[in-house]
């Protein structure tokens, strides 16, 4: 019989061994189904590693794809610690690539370029921003849960670009596309690598992201009254601490992480608005803000490895004609794995024999 | 030694181990058949591990059980049920929302899928006949009181069929008319030839109503004896292992000037009912004024409202003439109000953070720990430390979270940490609840050097005993309101405990 005793502590060993492998647990139950897919899960994984690591230029490409979940996941990181659970990255990715687009498509076409892209950053931030502030206030005033206020507000976000995309931002030049005008050069976000490279200057916004987030979360007041409202609202209430306060600045600085990520992707990467600006980093950087424990630095890893798996995915597409659903299931097999080990970190697991007399 | 046949139960070497602590220690118990058999010990003695073994939630590391010559094997509750070992638990096991029959028949597999209520409604009243009690099948378990509450709990376990019944601490939700009700319910069933094991650290009740005593200290049996042969001096060294002070020294009142005032505060519970109904009450500084009353008759939310964290509809609050009515906590702590409140990990402290960050709550906005936007963890450790040392907490280490601090510990720091803060009124809410004798001497001798300070204390407990040795008049709360407020050094229990009961109004 299976028993689980609670750990005081967690040995350092488990926390470094335990994750890896579940990994290596994931890749295998990942390995299984591809079997049966009829196709070996070895070249698979080989076309993955060659796919996000093997060349200069996939690296890059793979870093393309972390930028965002590691701006989205620092901000993730600090709200959560205040138990605000925002799954509405999505919606914030989204105004915030509507918001600095606006100045790229619409704004005066002489304005010098670092002024424009810089503009177009804020703007992107405070409309990230602007729409995680409107769940916090409706939890803070009215107690409206914020988990399905930030999910719902992501579909909203998504029809308003639908909206402009088959509306007003449509470029007349699209043949009926829903495609705005591409950006003028001064508004495109300098990449940093020779093309063809995608590889933008957004990385040193998320790196620097995640080390601010790390410094509020450990070094600044802000920080630990947030650390305290997650952990015990009502202690942190009877210390003096603002709980509205509190939560909307995080709700802002979370959502203005999102919208960064949005315009920077969006200016940067694309060029373009388009229906289609890989939103879904705003789930996925939610899945890396957990995993990392909710510690931006380690988010930063977290997000190269999934941006790897998903960089990967494309190209066991193309080489080897494997649908990319089979990406999905090793990302979810490897989930599963990291969830299950958490069990064992946390808990002592012994095998107990029947009482004897 | 005792023959076999007598004995309903027997628990041999019995071991159970949580990380860091054997919480049993090769405990050895025996039950007879129809004897009340208490299990005294201290918090953390194990007799609540112990009695668990029994009920199925643990499973013993080491040792044996029989039940009436059978060796058992006790996975979860169900197994214990169907040997006929029934637990009522401190905290009690009842849906709120659903009446007494359907919280009777919940988890029985005898019912079919239809439930016949009039039969079930029958048996009720036929067992609350037997004992002499009253009790409304058909009622909703949130309109009944505590003490029926928890004759629905005995009910719920003679419906399953026990023959051995487990109470955890049944007396702390009762007054003290409640309990003898409860004692006589006990000695009927012992009558019936049913087996009971009481748990309890209260030694007069103790000594009252049981048969023989099992002592644990620390995890270890420190014997059995039979009640009839032993003084209550005897079993309280037997559980502490040292003599005991029974009386406190404290000198004699300084009353000063009056610090607390509440007049007709009104306000409503969680629940939307009136929890306070227009009470007043006046504290002065050098004096401690304890509240006396049955769990929820609005003692916690008089202590929120004066602390800021509940709204008052009616009324108004002063502290030292300051009008402080709706005051948010910060308002509150500036005028030096403080606050102990009950639920220790729930309220005061922050269980995942460590010492340090509990250390630091009540002072990280000021100077040396705020540097900007930004705090100083160097003068914050150094801070805890001081308090570590002068309030001698023992702290494995500093950066663990608080909540695998000792119950003691973790009081002794909130303890530190409000009254660092030199307060002009100390409000104490159950200030020793779940602690060690050691802690809790520690804990009641902090609250009169605070009284002899000059600090107004306002200390609600439902420990009368506590409030009788502490405090220096006594307000007895009764739905919401103070029925009446009386000198503690010429208290008279029995009058305490009907006004608690709502049986008698004000009394000078």
């Amino acid at each position: 019989m299976l028993r689980f005793e609670k750990r005081d502590k967690t040995p350092v060993r488990l926390r470094v061994l335990v994750p890896i492998c579940s990994v290596l647990l994931g890749l295998f139950v990942g390995s299984v189904v591809m079997l049966f897919a009829r196709v070996n899960p070895l070249r698979v994984y080989e076309a993955v590693v060659k796919g996000a690591f093997g060349s200069a230029y996939t690296f890059s490409e793979t870093l393309v794809i972390a930028v965002p979940l590691i701006l989205i996941s620092a901000g993730l990181c600090l709200v959560y610690r205040m138990k605000f659970f925002n799954i509405g990255a999505k919606g914030q990715y989204i105004m915030g690539a509507i918001c600095g687009s606006y100045l790229a498509l619409f704004g005066p076409a002489t304005m010098p370029r670092p002024l424009l892209l810089t503009l177009m950053m804020v703007l992107g931030t405070v409309g990230g921003a602007l729409w995680a502030i409107i769940p916090a206030l409706l939890k803070a005033y009215w107690n409206v849960n914020e988990v399905i206020a930030t999910l719902l507000l992501n579909y909203i976000a998504s029809y308003i670009l639908w909206y402009l995309m088959y509306g007003t931002w449509r470029d007349q030049r699209s043949h009926g596309f829903p495609l705005s005008k591409s950006f003028a050069l001064n508004a495109q976000l300098p990449r940093i690598l020779p093309a063809p490279s995608r590889l933008h200057i957004g990385l040193f916004f998320g790196l620097a992201a995640a080390g601010i987030v790390w410094i509020i979360i450990r070094k600044t007041r802000f920080g630990y009254e947030g650390r305290v409202l997650g952990e015990n609202e009502r202690a942190a209430r009877y210390a003096g601490i603002n709980v509205f306060k509190t939560i909307i600045i995080a709700a802002a600085i979370s959502g203005g992480l999102a919208g960064l990520a949005g315009i920077a992707h969006t200016s940067a990467v694309l060029r373009i608005l388009q229906l289609e600006i890989n939103s879904d980093y705003g789930y996925t950087a939610i899945i890396a803000a957990w995993l990392a424990g909710l510690d931006p630095l380690v988010a930063v890893g977290v997000s190269v490895l999934l941006a790897a798996l998903e960089a990967g995915g494309y190209q066991i597409q193309i080489v080897m004609r494997v649908p990319f659903g089979i990406v999905g299931v090793i990302e979810s097999a490897i989930l599963f794995c990291l969830l299950a080990g958490e069990i064992v970190t946390h808990y002592r697991i012994s095998l107990t024999r029947r009482l004897t007399a | 030694m005792e023959g076999q046949e007598q004995l309903m139960l027997v628990m041999n070497n019995i071991t159970k181990r949580f990380p860091g602590i054997v919480a049993n220690n090769h405990v050895n118990f025996a039950l007879r058949k129809g004897e009340i058999h208490a299990l005294l010990g201290e918090n953390g003695a194990g007799k609540s591990t112990l009695m668990n073994v029994l009920d199925g939630i643990y499973y013993p590391d080491e040792g044996e059980i029989v039940i009436e010559g059978n060796r058992v094997d006790l996975r979860s509750p169900l197994d214990s049920m169907k040997h006929g070992i029934g637990m009522i638990h401190q905290h009690f096991m009842l849906v709120d929302s659903l009446s007494v029959i359907e919280n009777v028949i919940l988890g029985l597999e005898s019912q079919g899928f239809y439930i016949d209520k009039k039969s079930v409604a029958g048996r009720i009243k036929a067992i609350a006949t037997k004992y002499n009690f009253r009790v409304d099948p058909y009622a909703k378990i949130w309109q009944l009181s505590v003490g029926e509450q928890q004759r629905v709990e005995i009910i719920k376990t003679l419906f399953k069929g026990a023959r051995i019944l487990i109470l955890d601490e049944p007396t702390s939700v009762l007054t003290p008319q409640e309990s003898e009700e409860l004692f006589g319910i006990l000695r009927e069933m012992k009558s019936e030839g049913k087996s009971i094991i009481f748990i309890s650290h209260k030694l007069g009740e103790v000594m009252s109503v049981s048969d023989r005593v099992t002592v644990l200290r620390k995890g270890r049996l420190m014997g059995t004896v039979d009640t009839a042969s032993i003084t209550e001096r005897e079993l309280a060294k037997m559980m502490i292992g040292r003599d005991v002070l029974f009386r406190l020294e404290r000198g004699d009142i300084e009353q000063g000037r009056e610090i607390l005032r509440v007049e007709e505060a009104q306000t409503y519970n969680d629940r939307g009912i009136m929890a306070l109904d227009k009470l007043s009450i006046v504290v002065h500084g050098g004096e401690i004024m304890g509240v006396a009353g049955v769990a929820g008759n609005g003692q916690v939310e008089l202590a929120e409202c004066i602390t800021g964290l509940r709204h008052l509809v009616g009324g108004h609050i002063t502290v030292e003439g300051i009008d402080v009515t709706n005051a948010t906590p910060c308002t509150l702590v500036s005028v030096g109000v403080n606050y102990i409140p009950a639920d220790r990990l729930g309220v005061g402290l922050v269980p995942n953070l460590s010492t340090v960050e509990n250390a630091m709550l009540r002072k990280y906005k000021q100077k040396p720990m705020r540097r900007g936007t930004f705090i100083d963890y160097g003068a914050a450790c150094a801070y805890a430390d001081g308090l570590i040392e002068k309030f001698d907490i023992a702290v494995p280490l500093k950066n663990a979270p608080v909540k695998v601090l000792s119950g003691g510990n973790m009081q002794k720091l909130l303890l530190a940490r409000e009254i660092d803060e030199n307060p002009r009124l100390l409000i104490a809410e159950h200030p020793t609840r779940g602690l060690d004798v050691g802690a809790t001497e520690f804990v009641r001798k902090t609250l009169l050097e605070q009284r002899d300070h000059g600090v107004a204390v306002l200390l609600i407990s439902e420990d009368l005993d506590e409030i009788l040795m502490v405090a220096d008049r006594i307000a007895v709360m009764y739905e919401g309101r103070i029925v009446g407020i009386v000198d503690a050094h010429h208290a008279d229990i029995a009058q305490i405990g009907l006004m608690m009961a709502g049986a008698v109004g004000a009394k000078t």
